[in-house]
């Protein structure tokens, strides 16, 4: 509520009626519009966002019901109060159904509306006090976690920073098992890194603040260009990257937020290359489908056993490493992908046999020309 | 004939990340001037005319880098400044590629010569700004 008086529309058919609730608001210094049927009063609505709306249910037109349901479907912070001269228990119970907070039998005291009011007005305050609560609430926790996350960040970027120094030799001539303790402690920093930085997106996709706006996007592009990037990443490790699109590659669009997409397949991508085998293969397909962009991602890794196929979306889920080495990564990615891609409407599944390979699937609904226009 | 290797200056509120980036810098027989904040980093810049400035831009409410940066580019106070080059340094990741306000044909210059993450591989940095120097 503004600091002007609250703002009250009285809906009924009967003229008498209008006025004499009018007279009885005025005088307990509170602003009071009036209108003749459920149109006009539907109309009001909109257009003045009343505190309370007082309404009677048995109108010509649209009855007090209809405009009990429209005003729900308008601004369901509204408060409605029923006024009726055929009072039944029924049509009381009805009326709370359809969402009216209370029920005035007629003939009233001026006295009478004006408690009923006051509960209403009390009602309408303390919905908006809510309200403003969660959005400041909301507000200190996104504040909040962006300060914790750069509180722990700044100082893992300091430590790593130092040690490329050292590695780049501009520190004086390293010792080789200096520089080896030195690398192995910079990539446990790395992964820390990471930890923060997929935990503050896990957390960001929570409150829906990840994502960006929806834009046309372009999955053969996208794609095209992630391949590129990982391209060295792969041949460093001796693996090949495939691409193929089913034509016609260019009739494939999405609508969504291009960086998270990128995320997701970034991700999966590398971990395709990560935990394959030497001489391997990696293999990204697009193709389409009634209604549907698809993106298999096919590795000739080390598979994903099937008793762990089922949990390999869940958060902190990790394959065991080889050799008993560290683990690096998070463990969040895949669970950041699937919320990702379930925000975008899509559905991502796998299929793995063991010492063979993995396929990753993501399906993502395709643009409408609506959509893309 | 004397040549002067160029001026850098180096703002950010992490002390060991400033000493990190001066061991780095000077290792190239650059002359290196640091700044905390932006009040700091301001002084600097209109005193001592840096040839190349590397500007963090960890957003909160007292670090903005990216209001300096547009204040560099766009008001009176730096005129005599505006076209130094700047390189923004940041700690927050990027995957293939960074979407970025860089330079806008019609519009001038809006914003920094190039983007670079934290922790900064130091070949890759001195590249960078052997690159813009010499523009």
């Amino acid at each position: 509520m503004t600091e002007n008086a609250p703002l009250i529309l009285i809906i009924d058919d009967e003229e008498a009626m209008r006025d004499s609730c009018a007279q009885i608001l005025v005088r307990n210094r509170w602003r009071a519009e009036t209108a003749e049927d459920g149109a006009s009063g539907l109309a009001k609505i909109r257009d003045l966002r009343p505190d309370v709306v007082i309404l009677d249910l048995k109108m010509p037109g649209l009855s007090g019901f209809d405009v009990l349901r429209s005003l729900a479907e308008i601004d369901s912070r509204i408060v409605a109060i029923v006024i009726t001269g055929y009072a039944t228990i029924d049509s009381a119970v009805e009326a709370m159904k359809a969402g009216a907070f209370d029920f005035l039998p007629k003939p009233f005291t001026p006295e009478e509306l004006r408690i009923v009011l006051g509960r209403a007005l009390d009602r309408r305050r303390l919905t908006l006090e809510t309200e403003a609560l969660k959005r400041e609430k909301k507000a200190l926790e996104e504040h909040f976690i962006t300060m914790v996350s750069h509180q722990l960040r700044s100082p893992l970027v300091a430590i790593q920073q130092y040690f490329e120094v050292i590695l780049a030799g501009i520190a004086g001539e390293p010792d080789a098992r200096w520089m080896d303790m030195i690398r192995k402690a910079g990539e446990r920093v790395r992964g820390l890194l990471g930890l923060i930085n997929d935990w503050l997106d896990l957390s960001r996709i929570d409150q829906g603040r990840l994502l960006g706006q929806f834009r046309p996007v372009d999955p053969a592009a996208l794609l095209g260009r992630l391949i590129e990037f990982l391209s060295p990443s792969a041949r460093a490790a001796g693996v090949t990257l495939e691409w193929s699109a089913a034509p016609p590659r260019d009739a494939a669009r999405i609508t969504g937020d291009e960086e998270s997409l990128e995320q997701v397949f970034s991700n999966i991508l590398s971990n395709a290359i990560k935990f394959n085998r030497p001489q391997g293969k990696v293999g990204v397909r697009l193709t389409t489908e009634p209604g549907w962009v698809v993106i298999e991602i096919r590795d000739t890794g080390i598979g994903i056993p099937s008793e762990s196929l089922p949990r390999v979306f869940d958060q902190f889920y990790q394959v065991a490493p080889r050799e008993g080495g560290v683990r690096k990564g998070s463990g969040l990615g895949l669970s950041i992908a699937k919320k990702i891609v379930e925000a975008h409407r899509g559905r991502i599944d796998v299929a793995s046999e063991p010492g063979v390979g993995t396929v990753f699937m993501v399906c993502l609904p395709a643009a409408d020309a609506a959509d893309a226009g | 004939m004397i040549t002067t290797r160029a001026k850098l200056l180096v703002v950010d509120d992490d002390a060991d990340f400033r000493a990190a980036m001066t061991t780095i810098l000077e290792s190239a027989s650059y002359e290196v001037v640091t700044a905390a904040n932006i009040e700091e980093a301001t002084q600097r810049i209109l005193a001592e005319r840096p040839d190349l400035i590397l500007l963090d831009i960890m957003m909160d409410s007292l670090f903005d880098g990216y209001s300096l940066c547009h204040a560099i580019r766009n008001e009176d106070k730096f005129a005599a400044v505006r076209t130094t080059p700047i390189i923004f340094v940041s700690a927050v990741r990027r995957i293939a590629g960074s979407r970025f306000g860089f330079k806008s044909e019609d519009q001038g210059l809006i914003g920094p010569d190039d983007y670079i993450d934290k922790p900064v591989d130091p070949k890759d940095l001195l590249a960078r700004i052997e690159k813009y120097l010499a523009k």
